[in-house]
């Protein structure tokens, strides 16, 4: 026996752990101890275990259709056809549509690989033609020059998001997270709760953005996750409104101060939209005379 | 390495993985057809985040992000989560699914009838055996919330009276 002896609720726990693999060393010796001991927490444990290998035995993994897999073999060969597709036709205005929102990585892929073909023959063409599908796709600026505060940006999201840490300070109250941030920063940041909107504030953390600690507020749009990085204009310096990085969109706004700059898997107008009216509300929401 | 061998090599292996798990997230076979469609559309805008090793757990969290778009998207047809349509499912179950003893379709219906949160983490733990790492990283959610959803999936699974039906079949024989 070793570690600390665990009481009846943590063995609990600590069995389904135990199930699933993920319980090691000290932890699991002392659930052994506390089983041998124990019938109750024996009983559970085989229960458990019985569930688990019912579940396996008996829930049917379901397997791709071959119809599904013919289906994206063939959105691969479009999306990587060969032939530059409609180079001529006329810009759609935004990608609202589902399935002109399908179309925007074909476009993007194909864009890059004409990109390399101009960079390699040195042809100016392609300047022009980058801005009418940079226009499109929204990541020209990118390829201008390299926002690297929207590439850091959206590594900070990716990372929250995969990682699992998106919040820090789980509140949808500005009253709470705004000390909890000044606590933290070298700056006061402006936590704005919109009203009426499907935009909720869900709380915050802090972020390193550009060397520097920034605050990042965390909202809710549906089921997207939305960081905004908030930071004093001091910083930072001038920046596209809307730019498109890894696929994600990063749409920049200032306002009482500070740039604002959200980054979600959100539809480039509306996070534009969200972004401004996050800055305008911290704006009007600044003490007169400042 | 192309985006497209990158993607035939990375992610397509994980085709089946992706359908399960939009299928019981849908509780539909053809809408799991289009969420993993359109899952791959946005992998193929994301395949610059795709790192080394990850692949699996990083294509499940597109796959999950349609799904929760999708279910979004027909709230309403459904009328709300708790309703769950076995007959449906039953109908379009390949044969040696089908084949399966009855107690498949109790414990599938027990498993289908859970809310959404309980139903994404035992379908990655004991379909996809993802690990609690894993688990996290595709639902979004800390290591802590994995485990306390388990426990109480689990307890929901236990108390669920389809589950009941079982245990006296099984002790008795034939049916």
């Amino acid at each position: 026996m070793s570690g600390v002896p665990m009481n009846c609720a943590e063995a609990v726990l600590a069995i389904g752990a135990w199930c699933d693999g993920e319980l090691a060393g000290d932890a699991a010796a002392a659930l052994g101890a506390h089983v041998a001991g124990c019938a109750a927490c024996r009983a559970e444990q085989a229960a458990l275990v019985a569930l688990r290998d019912e579940i396996r035995a008996q829930a049917p993994r379901h397997v791709a259709p071959p119809a599904l897999r013919a289906r994206i073999e063939a959105e691969l060969a479009r999306a990587f056809a060969s032939a530059p597709v409609d180079a001529d036709a006329p810009a759609p205005a935004r990608a609202a549509s589902a399935r002109e929102a399908a179309a925007l990585p074909r476009l993007h892929t194909w864009w890059t690989r004409e990109r390399r073909r101009w960079f390699a023959a040195g042809a100016l063409a392609g300047a022009s033609l980058a801005v009418v599908v940079g226009a499109l796709t929204g990541v020209v600026a990118r390829h201008w020059g390299g926002d690297d505060i929207a590439v850091a940006a959206v590594d900070s999201h990716i990372a929250a998001t995969l990682g699992g840490h998106t919040i820090t300070v789980a509140s949808s109250d500005r009253h709470q997270i705004k000390p909890w941030l000044s606590a933290r920063l070298d700056y006061a940041a402006p936590v704005v709760e919109l009203a009426d909107s499907p935009f909720v504030l869900a709380g915050a953390r802090v972020d390193r953005l550009g060397g520097r600690p920034v605050a990042t507020l965390v909202y809710r749009y549906r089921l997207h996750v939305i960081d905004v990085f908030v930071r004093p204009l001091a910083d930072a310096g001038a920046a596209p409104a809307v730019t498109t990085v890894r696929g994600f969109t990063v749409a920049r706004a200032t306002g009482a101060g500070m740039e604002w700059r959200a980054v979600a898997d959100v539809d480039a107008s509306a996070l534009a939209a969200f972004v401004e009216r996050l800055a305008s509300e911290a704006e009007a929401a600044q003490p007169a005379g400042r | 390495m192309t985006d497209r061998s990158l993607f035939e090599a990375q992610v397509l292996p994980h085709l089946d993985a992706a359908y399960n798990l939009a299928r019981w997230l849908t509780r539909d076979p053809h809408d799991a057809e289009d969420v993993v469609q359109e899952a791959c559309v946005r992998a193929l805008r994301y395949l610059a985040s795709l790192r080394e090793g990850g692949a699996r757990a990083w294509f499940l969290t597109i796959v999950r992000h349609a799904s929760y778009d999708w279910i979004e998207r027909h709230r309403d047809r459904d009328g709300g989560d708790g309703v769950v349509e076995v007959a449906a499912d039953a109908e379009s179950e390949p044969a040696h699914i089908a084949e399966r003893r009855g107690e498949s379709r109790a414990l599938a219906q027990a498993i289908a009838a859970l809310e959404l949160p309980f139903r994404e983490v035992i379908v990655l733990r004991e379909l996809e055996e993802l690990s609690y790492k894993e688990i996290a990283s595709v639902a979004a959610i800390p290591i802590g919330t994995v485990m306390s959803r388990l426990a109480r999936a689990r307890a929901l699974l236990r108390q669920s009276p389809v589950l009941h039906a079982i245990a006296p079949r099984r002790s008795g024989g034939q049916r």
